[in-house]
């Protein structure tokens, strides 16, 4: 009974899988609190990419070189190494050795987008209007909702401008996230679109 | 006595054939259970209900973690079996009360693939189980979702 009693806690080291042996966490920096792929915990927006970072935990072995694979590719599918959410549902994703024996697994849930906001790159919720002086930029983030619950992923977001002149939308590397740079004094309208939801902000710039 | 009365007892209770134990969760609002069905002698063989999409992870004891594990679906778009690494020590040999070593428990992951009803069949070198296997569809999604 000792013996078995000294043995259980093992069972509980690791996180995130159902086995307790892996982990699957998005590739983000490790400072950047709005990585919108930071979150596998959430459910996965419909469309949306998720780019996993796996790692193992196992006594005695550094991590071995791991695949996943999708238990129901219609809801949730693995494409070149990146998670893309199919249609609403869960599904297991199998982390195994190359050889085939899974180390561990974990349930991750899609669903589809009802409402889009967006966030200073801080976190910080945008509410209302946004001001700035020419020359000055601030980088925006696109959150996805269903209803209360936030979603993860890496979306195909559409971002457009109502007028051309005050501002111009930068890309920063990152496939969603943008950096509106105050060109000239003016207003403007900046639109963002993820599988047909918008949102919009209005930015106004002064001299 | 006692003692002979409890090897005696776990003796009858272990059978001559492996016993398997769930090692995972079921996710909310999704089926992942794995029950035995009893006979007269003990444990006659296992059901297991599962929803489609959801794995859930099985170790095979057989006084000790089973030896030469081999698990085979008679229907493998209904449930897929996996060979599972599942790093945990788990009492091997002797009575329970006392067991004589540690050895890493043996163990394989099943898979929902589509709905319907199959058998596993679980071989080791000493024995075997027949797992009853049905997939259920999962719920329709509700508002929002």
């Amino acid at each position: 009974m000792k013996q078995l009693l000294l043995v259980l806690p093992l069972a509980a080291c690791g996180t995130g899988g159902a086995m307790h042996q892996a982990t699957i966490v998005g590739q983000c920096a490790a400072d950047d609190a709005a990585c919108s792929r930071r979150h596998p915990l959430q459910p996965l927006a419909i469309g949306s990419h998720f780019h996993p970072d796996v790692t193992a935990e196992i006594s005695g072995s550094t991590t071995p070189n791991l695949v996943l694979q999708s238990a129901d590719p219609s809801v949730l599918a693995v494409e070149g190494g990146a998670l893309v959410a199919k249609q609403t549902g869960a599904t297991a994703v199998l982390i195994s050795t190359e050889d085939g024996a899974v180390v561990d697994f974990q349930h991750l849930w899609v669903a589809k987008v009802t409402s889009v906001t967006l966030a200073k790159r801080d976190g910080d919720r945008i509410g209302g209007a946004i001001g700035l002086a020419v020359g000055e930029d601030i980088t925006l983030v696109p959150a996805l909702w269903n209803n209360a619950q936030r979603l993860a992923g890496d979306p195909d977001a559409e971002w457009r401008v109502s007028a051309d002149g005050p501002i111009a939308i930068l890309r920063d590397g990152s496939s969603d996230r943008r950096r509106l740079k105050a060109r000239a004094p003016g207003t403007a309208t900046v639109t963002v679109a993820v599988g047909g939801i918008e949102t919009s902000v209005d930015v106004e710039v002064v001299p | 006595m006692n003692r002979l009365a409890l090897a005696l007892a776990l003796a009858l209770a272990a059978g001559c054939n492996p016993t398997l134990s769930a090692q995972s969760l079921a996710p909310p609002g999704r089926a992942a259970r794995l029950d035995a069905v009893d006979g007269f002698w003990g444990i006659k063989s296992y059901r297991l209900e599962l929803s489609r999409g959801i794995a859930i992870a099985v170790t095979c004891n057989h006084g000790g973690p089973c030896q030469k594990l081999h698990v085979t679906s008679d229907d493998t778009n209904i449930a897929e079996v996996h060979d599972a690494s599942f790093g945990v020590l788990q009492p091997n040999g002797g009575p329970a009360y006392a067991p004589q070593g540690q050895a890493t428990a043996t163990a394989f992951v099943v898979v929902g693939k589509s709905p319907g009803t199959t058998k596993l069949h679980v071989r080791t070198d000493d024995g075997g189980r027949t797992i009853a296997v049905t997939i259920a569809a999962p719920p329709a999604p509700q508002r929002g979702n």
